[in-house]
């Protein structure tokens, strides 16, 4: 089993090809997620993959008090959501 | 009612219009529009086609006609004109348009600003073909409001202007005396660094627009005092976390469509409407629902000529939203027609399936809507195809054939392969998932 960062880079990966965006070359935990190259459409879609791949949706399971914008954010999330299944 | 021009006119004072760091004064723009005016008298009792260039230029094309046109049509890029006998602004060339005009129109002019102007806006119809619907300025201002405090606002323009939302923004920001500052063109991380630059005080967005400048980590440093959702369904956690941020800002979401004109602004904090609105008498629109669970509204203004088929015998238009009512209630479902709404963006999945069908593979297509936390609603395709064909090139064809004919959201984010579709017992296409 992959770890979660992994997973969601690959789905990351996986979206922008679909997608029509290019990511940038690294992300690093404070990247913004605005930065990385995908769009809303990128990150809807990105969202919805990682749903089916996970099983969860953080955005939908968790009440958000503040919106992440960096990719560590974005990764603590999904691990709060995994933590919560 | 007054022009746009007098009503303006009549202001004591106007607002500062910027746009890629240009700044304009209202009073400024008015005088540029008298002297349109006063340039081409021919255009009175004319219909005109206003293309839209930058902000400046089309607030002054606005103030020029209303009341001096019979009627403007507010065109968006690459939407051709519904009929020929429409003058088309900016103008190529002066001498083209002077030459064909009578000149007795000329000497017409002292009547300008006494022209009853109708609006016509274009919405995107199931073929691809726009629709276009009629507006009046008293239809498009019914919710507009006046006052010393809305005056010192300042507005951010997130929609483009062309379209119903961002006229609203337009308009309001005019009449009222306030400052606008257009960002619509640019990325959220651009659009916070000129939020904030301008200090603006009010904004209205889509919530999926809303969720991306939460994304940008940067939204918090804004003073709002005047928050605004429309265009899609504003849901509670969204309405929540934007009155965390802004406990002292007066939050509100709108309905309205650009078929029916301004529906009505819900501005409890919560999503829905109150159900008691629904034998509310008093409301300036009054609504039902239908026993297929549609809403229903009935304006006070004019309806537009499209929504014939629409209205009942009572006058009231079937908006073709799905609502429910739970307990004290009623909350919005999506649309009844299937139409998919992505992030405020209209798809017809019968336009998305078409296009897939053009798949030699393909034999049947289904394309329906899945529900997303970011954006309201995503595009699925379920497909079937022929035997002895390979999943993954097809799913390449189909995205292939979708990325030459269609805008980016309207491309299905997700294709399945299904070995069936089902058909209601009527043939028609069953738009339900049929697995999630």
């Amino acid at each position: 089993m992959l770890n979660l960062e992994q997973q969601i880079k690959d789905a990351m990966q996986q979206v922008a090809e679909l997608s029509d965006c290019q990511l940038v070359e690294s992300i690093n935990p404070d990247t913004l997620l605005l930065e990385c190259g995908l769009d809303s459409l990128g990150y809807a879609m990105l969202v919805a993959q990682l749903e089916e791949d996970l099983g969860y949706d953080p955005f939908t399971e968790l009440a958000l008090d503040t919106y992440p914008s960096t990719f560590a954010e974005f990764l603590a999330m999904y691990q709060q959501c995994a933590n919560n299944q | 009612m007054q022009s746009l021009f007098n009503q303006l006119k009549n202001l004591s004072s106007t607002g500062v219009i910027t746009a890629a760091g240009q700044h304009n004064s209202i009073a400024v723009l008015i005088t540029k529009a008298e002297q349109v005016r006063q340039q081409y008298p021919q255009f009175y009792q004319r219909s005109i086609a206003i293309q839209y260039t930058n902000l400046a230029d089309f607030v002054t094309a606005l103030i020029a006609f209303d009341g001096c046109c019979s009627a403007i049509y507010l065109r968006p890029p690459n939407v051709t004109i519904p009929h020929n006998d429409i003058i088309d602004w900016p103008l190529e060339s002066d001498a083209a348009v002077v030459d064909s005009m009578p000149s007795r129109l000329k000497s017409e002019t002292a009547d300008v600003d006494s022209v009853a102007t109708t609006w016509f806006m274009a919405t995107s119809g199931t073929t691809g073909e726009p629709k276009w619907c009629s507006h009046s300025l008293l239809s498009l201002t019914a919710n507009t409001k006046h006052s010393q405090k809305l005056q010192a606002l300042c507005w951010a323009l997130l929609y483009q202007p062309y379209r119903f939302a961002g006229l609203q923004v337009v308009l309001q920001a005019l009449l009222s005396g306030a400052d606008l500052v257009d960002v619509a063109d640019y990325e959220p991380l651009a659009q916070m660094a000129f939020l904030k630059h301008a200090d603006v005080t009010a904004l209205s967005a889509t919530p999926s627009l809303w969720r991306q400048l939460l994304m940008t980590g940067q939204l918090s440093e804004l003073t709002l005092s005047h928050i605004t959702l429309g265009g899609e369904i504003a849901d509670q956690s969204l309405l929540d976390t934007l009155k965390r941020m802004f406990p002292n800002a007066n939050v509100r979401h709108i309905y309205a469509s650009t078929e029916a004109g301004v529906g009505f602004i819900v501005s409890d904090g919560r999503a829905g409407f109150p159900a008691k609105w629904l034998k509310d008498q008093t409301l300036t629109v009054a609504l039902k629902v239908s026993d297929e669970q549609h809403l229903l509204i009935k304006p006070q203004h004019h309806i537009c000529q499209s929504l014939a088929l629409q209205t009942n015998a009572l006058g009231y238009v079937d908006t073709l939203d799905k609502v429910q009512v739970n307990d004290d209630r009623v909350l919005f479902l999506g649309r009844a027609t299937g139409t998919i709404n992505v992030g405020g963006n209209k798809v017809h999945p019968e336009k998305v399936e078409q296009v897939i069908l053009q798949c030699t593979d393909i034999s049947q297509a289904k394309v329906y809507a899945k529900k997303s936390a970011l954006l309201g609603e995503l595009v699925v395709a379920d497909v079937m195809i022929m035997d002895a064909v390979v999943e993954q090139e097809v799913k390449q064809q189909v995205l292939k054939m979708c990325k030459k004919q269609l805008q980016r959201f309207e491309i299905p984010t997700k294709i399945n392969i299904v070995n069936n579709i089902d058909h209601d017992p009527s043939g028609k296409l069953n738009r339900k998932p049929q697995h999630d």
